[in-house]
């Protein structure tokens, strides 16, 4: 060291003395704890290995279970893994043929106008060793349905009116309705068997069910593992555990599978890059603007009439879900009980549009005034994109639209009653998914005039909807195609836009095919090692 | 009290020469007076020189011409550009760029709607630029004045200031960005508002460090005793001696400010589409990487050559506002080099 | 010392208050979580249940009192979410953070450090030339986009890399990659410019003069004094990677604490965003009580002023 600089060095040490290596221990101390925390938290990320791939499936999601709470499955997040593979319902529908085949029901009748009775499967036990009867079904349908949980099943395939259930004895179970309900079984098809052991004061992060797979650990935040059942009554499945990560972004889950770090990816986009890996399947969506009956320019049918004139379903198909998609007429697409096949989507006719608007205006309707178009982030792939060519289009046509992208809470807001007050005339950007298969989970939800999520509807309509309701069979899908035709042609509600197709990505290690239920139950008893 | 009760007063910026590298006076510090002492005319005199300085640094001339650039077309583009930005053609998505065929207006491609890429980049300037400058200059003027203020006057102003600057840092702007657009509405005005509340600490802690350190100069001293209000002594004798750092951190802060744009959007809780920025085409291009390049490189590289360009300009206009090292610039290039390596040789 | 720490830590209790409450008042600005969380035909009487059974119908001064009571006793509530307390989920999430940003911050200092003094000993140079300019170009790239075209480039495209994932160190790679380049950029200039105003200082020239080498006059002389800026530099950018590797922890799948905060934001999880902020507040306050020793030690005026 050169000397000026080391004589003011040696100065100053002298000068502060001792207080100075008290410091520079302390800061010393300080680092090395820093750096103690530092390595010691090294372990989260890897804190233990998946083993070999040759056992295990892994399947990469669009965002983690919030809760595996069984009674919150009509949540996507939480019913693509809880449904049919930790726990089952008494009953299940072929998301294909939209059959119900028995599970943990063997078998169930009509028995009077609205009491049903099930037949429940013997042998099986639960993933925690005690054995299912009557009284475990009794218990989860009362705790779904019946129950202060505020469980999300209860709202979405349930009415008001709570169910009367009772287990007659150790096989056999009556569910009782208020009002005749020819479709209870499929209602029932969503209510997840738990045991009795299970508490009704709290929701439960991680159930016990008879399923094929039982949650083996979950790292909170970094993936989750289930386990096969040794108990299982049915087939065991082909793969003895299944592990599931999240990413949130759908280029990522693509390149996971085509660099083989996931077997199976969820949700993707037809632009996120998953190539010849890519298969898809209708997901049952069906994407619409629902536009607000009660303010003017809204509020005149020729208006609504013009903006599903107006918009070029088709180019919109084309060229933003390249492709995958079909343009719609209706809010349930085929496959759904009370598809009408008759009704082809409103043509694309821009100068039919531009005529009846100014036909309103004429009238005196202020054609003028601002329609609020509100999008939200992440409702379906390019949905920002959609929404400024729906924009573009209407625009075309003459009327006045500011677009609004939000967040799923504020969507929500729009959405669910009670609605956004002050809020103007009101363009919803939607994506309805019916995954239940019935039109009456679609029209009491979105056309009755109190319907959680209508915002038109007349006295009369109710009515139509309500006998509908009553039918069965054949009759039962007259009624609800005719309904759905009076719906476009009396309220005109809706613009539909098409309905979807989702995109899964598979490595060539499995064999699955994809079906309109995928995202919401992916069944991993479906899915086989290839070859 | 223990020496470190002074709170990290002393934490010179970035990029400013360290405490014990300059002896008690900078050079700069006595700028300050100097400056201010000189008759008007030089002050002129001083102005053409500096255009002239800069013309004679080929990369800093080019970069305050691209900022220019920049600036014209924040101010002029979107009505030269007039609706092609919004007029969509979902006949002619996605394409490519540099082909002649398509006319001037498709010369950068066109993106997933079909709209003019250039057209689109030209208006989303004026939204990038009316989001950074004001941003950085809001910061900038509450935090400087601020920090000057706290760090003059010591004890108790102080201590509140740079508490208070801790609970900016350790805030989550991300929520404010959140409580912003759906409380409020999302307007370039608001997101400006954000990241400019986001950035007052930087400037408060470099404006309050600096002014704190000359409080204890003699010149301030000496400026004090004959009586001169805090707030003159401030204007006259502080300022000028922080500007310069000041303002360089206000370069790199412009950058930093684009990014978080950027990333709000790539969120979903910046600027709002049909609204379109640099950091929005960025984000949502980022769908098309691997098959539309152009949509994300080209906003990504405008933010890229802004950014370098407002920086190089910043570094020179230190080197040029700075009396000990102008010298470097007045040189013809070739001497300067050789000057360089004189002094090597003296110093070996 | 002591005193100094003693002082620190009370002065920042307020703050943190401040900043906690702030986050209390804001959050519940963005609106009723009760239609996430509730089913979608939820009536009336389903809306004001679960109002009251998360406190949501009390008037907000008395909600945040149970909630500074709670905290007081170490208890911030349960996730509407998840159902788990909300502390847990923080102080899970935390340490995640903290090691990206550790490693990354560590890389980032020890690479300017080099690439820095490299850069300064012939300014105006050709490694000046192309460190400077490469420096800007790195500390101007959105991160997203830099973490993006990397998982395509090195996992899908190359193979070398996971693109993210649960085991090994590979998954390290990319993350701290993308985290790096900003900070680097940075603090590459930073170390520059102090350097070249040290290397020109009157000391170093009579050390130089004195027949030191290039080498102990940059590690031994210049460095030491660059090291300043440094520190306040990275500090700051430190301060940022703790409070929001948001964007890199969303793409990688990152149990960090910027996803948490993100998530709950976005689905009105007050008590773990309450949370969530409180731990990287106090985390902050702590850093830059650090930053202050550091920079006690490191600083020749404060050294100055413990004669006196």
């Amino acid at each position: 060291m050169s000397q000026p600089s080391q004589s003011r060095a040696t100065r100053r040490n002298r000068m502060i003395g001792r207080f100075r290596v008290a410091r520079r221990r302390t800061a010393v101390a300080a680092l090395a704890a820093g750096f103690a925390v530092l390595v010691s938290s090294c372990t989260v990320a890897n804190s233990d290995s998946l083993g070999g791939s040759g056992s295990g499936l892994r399947i990469v999601l669009p965002e983690e279970p919030p809760t595996l709470e069984p009674c919150e499955s009509s949540l996507t997040s939480t019913g693509v893994v809880v449904r049919s593979n930790i726990t089952q319902p008494l009953i299940e529908r072929d998301p294909k043929s939209g059959d119900l085949s028995p599970l943990l029901s063997t078998g169930w009748k009509r028995t009077s106008d609205t009491r049903w009775t099930f037949t429940m499967r013997e042998g099986v036990r639960f993933q925690d060793g005690t054995a299912f009867n009557a009284r475990d079904a009794a218990y989860s349908i009362e705790r779904a349905v019946n129950s202060d949980l505020g469980c999300n099943v209860d709202g979405y395939v349930f009415g008001e009116d709570p169910l009367d259930v009772e287990a007659v004895d150790e096989r056999t179970l009556t569910v009782e309705s208020k009002e005749p309900d020819p479709i209870l079984p499929l209602r029932l098809s969503f209510v997840e068997i738990v045991p009795t052991s299970t508490g009704t004061a709290k929701k439960v992060r991680q159930p016990v069910g008879t399923g094929p797979y039982e949650i083996g650990r979950w790292d909170t935040g970094l993936k989750l593992r289930l386990d096969r059942n040794k108990r299982y009554w049915g087939k065991a499945p082909s793969y003895e555990n299944v592990t599931y990560q999240w990413r949130a972004e759908g280029t990522v889950r693509a390149a996971m599978v085509t660099s083989d770090e996931a077997d199976v990816a969820l949700k993707l986009g037809p632009l996120d890059g998953a190539g010849d890996r890519g298969v898809n399947h209708p997901n049952n969506e069906t994407t619409a603007l629902r536009l607000t009956g009660e303010e003017p320019p809204l509020d005149d049918p020729r208006v609504r009439q013009a903006v599903n004139y107006a918009l070029d379903k088709r180019g919109i198909v084309k060229s933003l879900f390249s492709g995958l998609g079909k343009p719609a007429g209706q809010l349930v697409p085929s496959g759904v009980l009370g598809h009408n096949p008759s009704i082809k989507p409103w043509p694309h006719d821009l100068k039919k549009a531009r005529a009846l608007v100014k036909a309103a205006k004429a009238d005196g309707v202020p054609t003028g005034k601002q329609i609020l178009m509100v999008g939200r982030h992440e409702l379906f792939p390019r949905v920002s994109e959609t929404a400024e060519v729906l924009q573009e289009q209407l625009t075309q046509a003459g009327l006045n639209i500011k677009l609004k992208m939000v967040d799923e809470s504020a969507h929500l807001e729009y959405q669910l009653r009670p609605f956004v007050p002050d809020a103007g005339p009101v363009a919803l950007l939607i994506q309805h998914g019916n995954q239940a298969g019935d039109a009456a989970f679609t029209v009491d939800q979105y056309m009755t005039s109190k319907g959680a999520q209508s915002v038109m509807g007349t006295k009369g309509f109710d009515k139509v909807i309500e006998e509908a309701g009553r039918k069965s069979g054949k009759q039962r899908q007259k009624a609800y195609e005719e309904l759905l035709k009076q719906q476009n042609g009396d309220i005109t509600q809706f613009a539909h836009i098409a309905h979807m197709r989702g995109v899964v990505a598979l490595s060539p290690n499995v064999s699955y095919r994809p079906n309109s239920a995928t995202n919401d139950e992916l069944r991993l008893a479906d899915i086989r090692p290839a070859g | 009290m223990s020496p470190m009760a002074h709170d990290r007063q002393g934490a010179p910026p970035a990029g400013e020469p360290a405490p014990e590298a300059i002896p008690e006076q900078s050079p700069a510090a006595d700028a300050g007076p100097e400056r201010e002492a000189a008759p008007r005319q030089a002050h002129g005199a001083a102005r053409t020189g500096m255009w002239r300085l800069l013309l004679r640094d080929r990369v800093a001339t080019l970069a305050a011409c691209t900022l220019l650039l920049v600036a014209l077309t924040a101010l002029l583009g979107p009505l030269l550009v007039g609706d092609l930005a919004t007029k969509q053609n979902l006949d002619a998505v996605n394409t490519a760029p540099f082909q002649s065929d398509e006319g001037w207006a498709y010369i950068l491609g066109s993106d997933s709607l079909g709209r003019s890429m250039l057209a689109r980049l030209a208006v989303a300037t004026r939204t990038t630029v009316s989001v950074a400058v004001p941003a950085v200059l809001v910061s900038l003027l509450i935090g400087s004045v601020w920090g000057m203020w706290a760090g003059y006057h010591r004890g108790w102003r102080e201590t509140l200031s740079m508490r208070t600057a801790d609970v900016i840092l350790s805030f989550p702007s991300l929520l404010l960005a959140v409580v912003v657009l759906y409380v409020f509405s999302p307007s370039a005005a608001n997101i400006v508002a954000i990241l400019a509340i986001a950035r007052i600490p930087i400037y408060l802690r470099t404006a309050r460090a600096e002014s704190a350190e000359l409080q204890s100069r003699l010149f301030v001293d000496a400026a004090r005793t004959f009586g001169t209000r805090s707030g003159a002594v401030i204007r006259r004798h502080v300022l000028p001696t922080v500007l310069p750092t000041l303002l360089t951190v206000a370069t790199a802060d412009f950058c930093f400010v684009m990014l978080s744009e950027s990333s709000l959007s790539f969120l979903g809780i910046g600027i709002q589409p049909p609204d379109i920025s640099w950091g929005l085409m960025t984000a949502q291009g980022r769908q098309y990487l691997q098959t539309s390049w152009w949509m994300s490189i080209f906003p990504g590289l405008a933010i890229v050559i802004t950014t370098v360009s407002a920086s190089v300009l910043a570094a020179w206009f230190r080197i040029a506002t700075d009396p000990a090292q102008r010298w470097r610039l007045s040189l013809p290039r070739r001497q300067r080099r050789s000057v360089r390596r004189a002094g090597q040789e003296v110093a070996r | 010392m002591i005193t100094f720490l003693r002082r620190r830590t009370l002065s920042s209790v307020i703050p943190l208050a401040v900043v906690v409450l702030g986050v209390f008042c804001l959050a519940r600005l963005t609106g009723n979580p009760a239609s996430l969380y509730l089913p979608l035909n939820a009536t009336e009487q389903m809306r004001q249940d679960f109002a009251e059974r998360n406190g949501l119908d009390q008037p907000v001064l008395s909600q945040m009192a149970d909630y500074l009571g709670g905290v007081l006793r170490l208890d911030f509530g349960e996730s509407l979410r998840t159902g788990q307390s909300a502390g847990r989920m923080a102080l899970d999430a935390f340490p995640a953070t903290l090691q990206l940003a550790g490693f990354t911050m560590l890389i980032a200092v020890l690479g300017a450090a080099v690439v820095g003094s490299w850069a300064a000993f012939k300014p105006n140079g050709l490694a000046d030339r192309v460190c400077s300019t490469m420096s800007m170009i790195a500390a101007s790239v959105p991160d997203f986009w830099f973490a993006i075209v990397g998982i395509w480039i090195f996992a899908v495209t190359l193979g070398w890399l996971p693109t993210s994932g649960v085991t090994g160190h590979g998954i390290w790679i990319l993350p701290i990659a993308t985290l790096v380049v900003r900070p680097f950029g940075v603090l590459v200039q930073v170390v520059r410019g102090a350097m070249v105003s040290a290397l020109s200082s009157p000391y170093v020239k009579l050390a130089r003069s004195k027949g030191a080498d290039d080498y102990r006059i940059v590690t031994h002389h210049a460095l030491r004094n660059a090291a300043a800026p440094a520190l306040t530099v990275a500090g700051d950018l430190t301060v940022g990677l703790v409070n929001g590797a948001v964007v890199v922890e969303t793409i990688f799948g990152w149990p960090g604490i910027g996803k948490l905060m993100i998530d709950s934001i976005l689905q009105r999880d007050f008590a773990v965003l309450q949370a969530a902020v409180l731990v990287t507040a106090v985390a902050i306050f702590v850093l830059n009580i650090l930053i202050d020793v550091c920079y006690a030690l490191l600083d020749a005026r404060v050294r100055q002023a413990a004669k006196t």
